[in-house]
């Protein structure tokens, strides 16, 4: 099937079969391989991605699903002047990563409620919540949890 | 040069980058031309006659390049031994199964396609035809030897006697005698990336491989020997790997398929494990059913301890037939006890191969041996802090000889313990579970282990290189699996040096240029690739004052090596600008004995007896690596390690059905940790140097799956107020509930 789809800023128009999964379209279609591939079920979050605004689990979605709409991956996380989003320099800042698998979905997963309502950082439980979405093997999430707050506490994301 | 203790800091890593920015470059991630993708066709049956492989449909299927079963291959290679050559003598471990499956999910032929969706399709064509066997899942009953796996050969593969035979008077004198029965469960890695081989044919009858591995060097050797190439045809190039735990060490029977299928379709063949297949037919850890006998005189005095510990190691031998040994090894814990006598078996069982996972062994010891010291407190009526600290070996007796063959190098288990209890608050806990035990509330238990463990074994390569524009190049023979090592090992040579860790960058995990290495696990990395680094970065700065004096017309005792720069007869040279006119570089092998790190974990949970929950209220972990180069990065791998051991404390088990067909296929049932499920966690350390190095690091990063698990389940003991021993891990709350009763 034809689609075509915006990617972080930039049109592609795509020839896929119906069973193609976003992740795969986004990794070997657009050349996008910053989208990790965790489970291929759902569960883990490795593969979160933004669709219109929304994280979403891009292993669970077609790609013929995403026809016309926008999708924001981790390659399109910072400013296009290269300035990092807030929430990249906090991972790093906290250590939120170690083999760094997992933190392309937890940083978009993160974006996009910090986007919605930046005040999530505010309420332990509901912070709690959003990242108990994401499975990490190598950091017991804590120095996730700092870095997500203290992102929310820098300067605005770049865009 | 450095202060001891002080090689370092906190710094954050330079790796984090390109990870956070989606640039990192997994093996998934590689864009290689022509490049094909894999999968493999699995039996169903965890053991049985291999009948018939059709692979006719497979071949029709669009886009599929090539399928081979074992039958269609003139000479299938063999999967190599990881540690214990003795296993292999007659349990040969073809890459395709041959004649027979011995578990579930072994690779019974492969399947290449275009892409990945299309290898799949061509897999799932295929037609096995398999007469079923009976499935032999628990070690000990394997090792009657009703169902044998191998025909004509016993299925204890390994058995091992460590320590003097005890004598028969120490159990009639002592005057408490316990005895309990452990069930380590078999466990599942689950490394966020699983495994992941790329292999291309190059011209002049070579492959490069990029491999998710920790060991490129061996799995040169193991990929040459395995396809008769010559080593130096063989090329293992380690890109960035997302976690592997123990689980990519070895060279597993898919890695040499997918190389055969690549020579044979003379193009690059890549095969990405799914999380399915790291559930079902990946590598497993742990797995060991234990018995163990403990003594004591009345005032606490521990006198003899006793282990039976027998390992399923899986159908297959070859790559963890040494872990119920290490088990054995540590079978004296932290203590001073005068007779131990182990006997270890590894015995196959039709379960997917087993091979180290985080801990590798000493969880399994510190487990039976910290919930048999809990026993032992109850039946004495002393506090268990009390008959630990009365037991533990004495600071002043190392290094260590254990009845069991290691030398403990050096260690305070006290301070650590005590360390433990201050900053958990001991008798204030004491004091409210007193309160509720008096007056009524949600039962609260306190649960201690003191463990020991080994890091290190084998030597490492490190080589260092001062260039003329300042910067240095430093190699070593160890592999990142998600450590850090470039930063890591960039803060050792730049402490030693004095120079701007910045300038210095670091070469590994790339057969064609580092010469040699053994690679990163049994947390080796820093306490023998630190070592080495170091050591190459001392005989530098030789070389540079021996130039400068050459220079200078002066005896090289008079050149002094300061921040970077040689001081001689007057004179000031950067080592930049000795090395302008010739290359200044150093090599430099460490080969430190193993280390044992140590440590002390206290657990506070809260059990719901009618729902058989678990709440870890607080969870205090006191390790001890000597030497910490970079307590921010320590820390994360001890933090993650202990996020791994409540893992196995309460949720993860690899679970087979009687016909040994894993019930676990997907994350949904094998349940990890998420943010939700970690407590209130302190972390802290008490510092004894490595006595064996110049460095004075000792393994970090495996402590937490050793602590945990025995703190835990002794605390839940305590709280139910029953014997640890009634409990199984994981802890779910069926367990609790009824062990609750």
């Amino acid at each position: 099937m034809r689609i075509s789809l915006t990617v972080n800023g930039e049109k592609f128009r795509l020839e896929v079969e119906p069973r193609r999964t976003l992740a795969d379209a986004l990794r070997e279609d657009c050349g996008l391989t910053g989208t990790h591939l965790g489970c291929e079920h759902g569960v883990c979050g490795a593969c979160t991605v933004q669709v219109d605004d929304s994280a979403v689990r891009s292993c669970l979605m077609f790609a013929v699903q995403c026809d016309g709409h926008t999708v924001r991956t981790v390659e399109g996380l910072a400013a296009p002047d290269g300035t990092p989003h807030p929430l990249q320099s906090a991972f790093t800042a906290e250590h939120a990563l170690q083999c760094g698998f997992c933190t392309p979905g937890f940083l978009m997963l993160a974006a996009a409620a910090l986007d919605e309502d930046p005040a999530i950082t505010d309420d332990p439980d509901r912070l709690r919540e959003l990242l108990t979405s994401n499975l990490c093997r190598c950091t017991g999430y804590e120095s996730i949890r700092r870095a997500v707050r203290r992102a929310a506490d820098m300067p605005g994301p770049p865009d | 040069m450095a202060e001891p203790g002080t090689p370092g800091g906190s710094v954050t890593r330079v790796e984090d980058g390109p990870l956070v920015s989606g640039h990192g470059c997994f093996v998934a991630d590689l864009r290689v031309p022509g490049c094909t993708e894999a999968a493999f066709v699995r039996s169903d049956t965890a053991h049985g006659r291999l009948r018939a492989v059709d692979l006719g449909v497979s071949r029709q299927v669009p886009g599929v390049l090539g399928a081979w079963s074992a039958g269609d291959l003139e000479e299938i290679p063999l999967v190599p031994v990881l540690m214990d050559p003795d296993v292999d003598g007659g349990r040969p471990w073809p890459a395709l199964a041959v004649d027979r499956v011995r578990y579930s999910g072994e690779p019974v032929a492969v399947v290449v396609a275009e892409d990945r969706y299309l290898a799949e399709d061509g897999r799932d064509a295929a037609r096995v035809t398999l007469d079923p066997l009976p499935a032999v899942l628990d070690p000990q009953v394997a090792a009657r030897d009703e169902v044998l796996l191998y025909p004509g050969r016993s299925n204890v593969a390994v058995e091992t006697t460590l320590g003097d035979p005890i004598d028969a008077g120490v159990w009639e004198r002592a005057a408490v005698v316990v005895e309990a029965r452990y069930r380590y469960p078999l466990l599942c890695h689950t490394s966020m990336e699983a495994r992941a081989i790329l292999v291309r044919p190059d011209t002049g009858g070579g492959i490069t491989v990029w491999c998710s591995h920790q060991a490129p060097h061996r799995l040169r050797g193991d990929l040459a020997d395995a396809l008769g190439l010559e080593a130096d045809k063989v090329r293992v190039v380690v890109p960035d790997v997302g976690g592997a735990f123990g689980g990519k060490s070895e060279t597993w029977p898919e890695y040499l398929a997918v190389a055969l299928a690549a020579l044979r379709l003379d193009r690059p063949v890549r095969w990405v494990e799914d999380r399915k297949e790291a559930l079902t037919a990946g590598p497993r850890g742990r797995g060991q059913s234990q018995w163990v006998r403990l003594a004591s005189d009345a005032g606490g005095h521990l006198l003899a301890l006793e282990m039976q510990t027998d390992a399923a190691v899986g159908g297959y031998p070859h790559t963890g037939s040494f872990l119920p040994e290490v088990t054995g090894r540590m079978a004296a814990g932290t203590y001073a006890i005068p007779q131990v006598c182990v006997r270890a078996r590894a015995v196959v069982t039709t379960t997917p191969p087993l091979c180290p996972y985080r801990g590798a062994g000493r969880p399994e010891a510190a487990y039976a041996v910290e919930c048999t010291v809990d026993l032992m407190a109850r039946r004495l009526g002393m506090d268990p802090a009390q008959l630990r600290r009365l037991n533990f070996v004495r600071p002043e007796a190392f290094p260590f000889d254990t009845p069991t063959g290691f030398r403990y190098d050096s260690g305070d288990y006290a301070a650590a313990l005590d360390l433990a209890l201050r900053t958990v608050g001991y008798a204030d806990w004491r004091s409210e579970q007193a309160r509720r035990r008096a007056h009524g509330g949600t039962p609260l238990g306190l649960g201690i282990c003191t463990y020991v463990e080994r890091s290190g074994a084998g030597g490492e390569y490190g080589a260092l290189e001062a260039h003329a524009d300042g910067s240095f190049t430093a190699t070593s023979g160890c592999c990142s699996t998600g450590q850090g090592h470039a930063t890591t090992f960039a803060q050792v040579v730049a402490s030693e040096l004095g120079v701007d860790r910045r300038r210095v960058r670091l070469i590994e995990a790339d057969t064609a240029v580092v010469p040699d290495g053994v690679g990163s696990f049994a947390s080796r990395s820093m306490q023998s690739g630190g070592e080495a680094l170091l050591r190459a970065a001392r005989d530098l700065v030789s070389e540079a004052r021996e130039r400068a004096a050459a220079r200078t017309g002066v005896r090289v005792d008079t050149a002094s090596f300061e921040r970077g720069a040689v001081r001689a007869n007057g004179s000031t040279f950067t080592l930049a600008e000795l090395a302008a006119d010739r290359p200044l570089r150093s090599e430099a092998r460490a080969e430190p004995p193993q280390a044992f790190p140590f440590g002390a974990y206290v657990a506070v949970v809260e059990v719901d007896p009618e729902l058989g929950t678990v709440h870890v209220v607080r969870l205090v972990a006191v390790d001890d690596y000597g030497t910490v180069v970079n307590p921010l990065v320590v820390r994360g791998q001890t933090y993650g390690s202990i996020a791994q051991g409540l893992g196995q404390a309460l949720y993860e088990a690899d679970v087979h059905d009687e016909e040994g067909v894993p019930r676990a296929v997907s994350l949904l049932d094998y349940l990890l940790p998420t943010l939700s499920e970690m407590p209130e966690v302190a972390m802290d350390e008490t510092c004894t140097p490595n006595p064996n190095t110049l460095l004075g690091a000792k393994g970090a990063g495996e402590a937490g799956c050793i602590g945990t698990p025995p703190a835990v389940v002794n605390a839940v003991a305590d709280a139910l107020r029953i014997d640890p021993t009634v409990l199984a891990i994981p802890l779910t709350p069926r367990v609790c509930w009824e062990a609750g009763r």
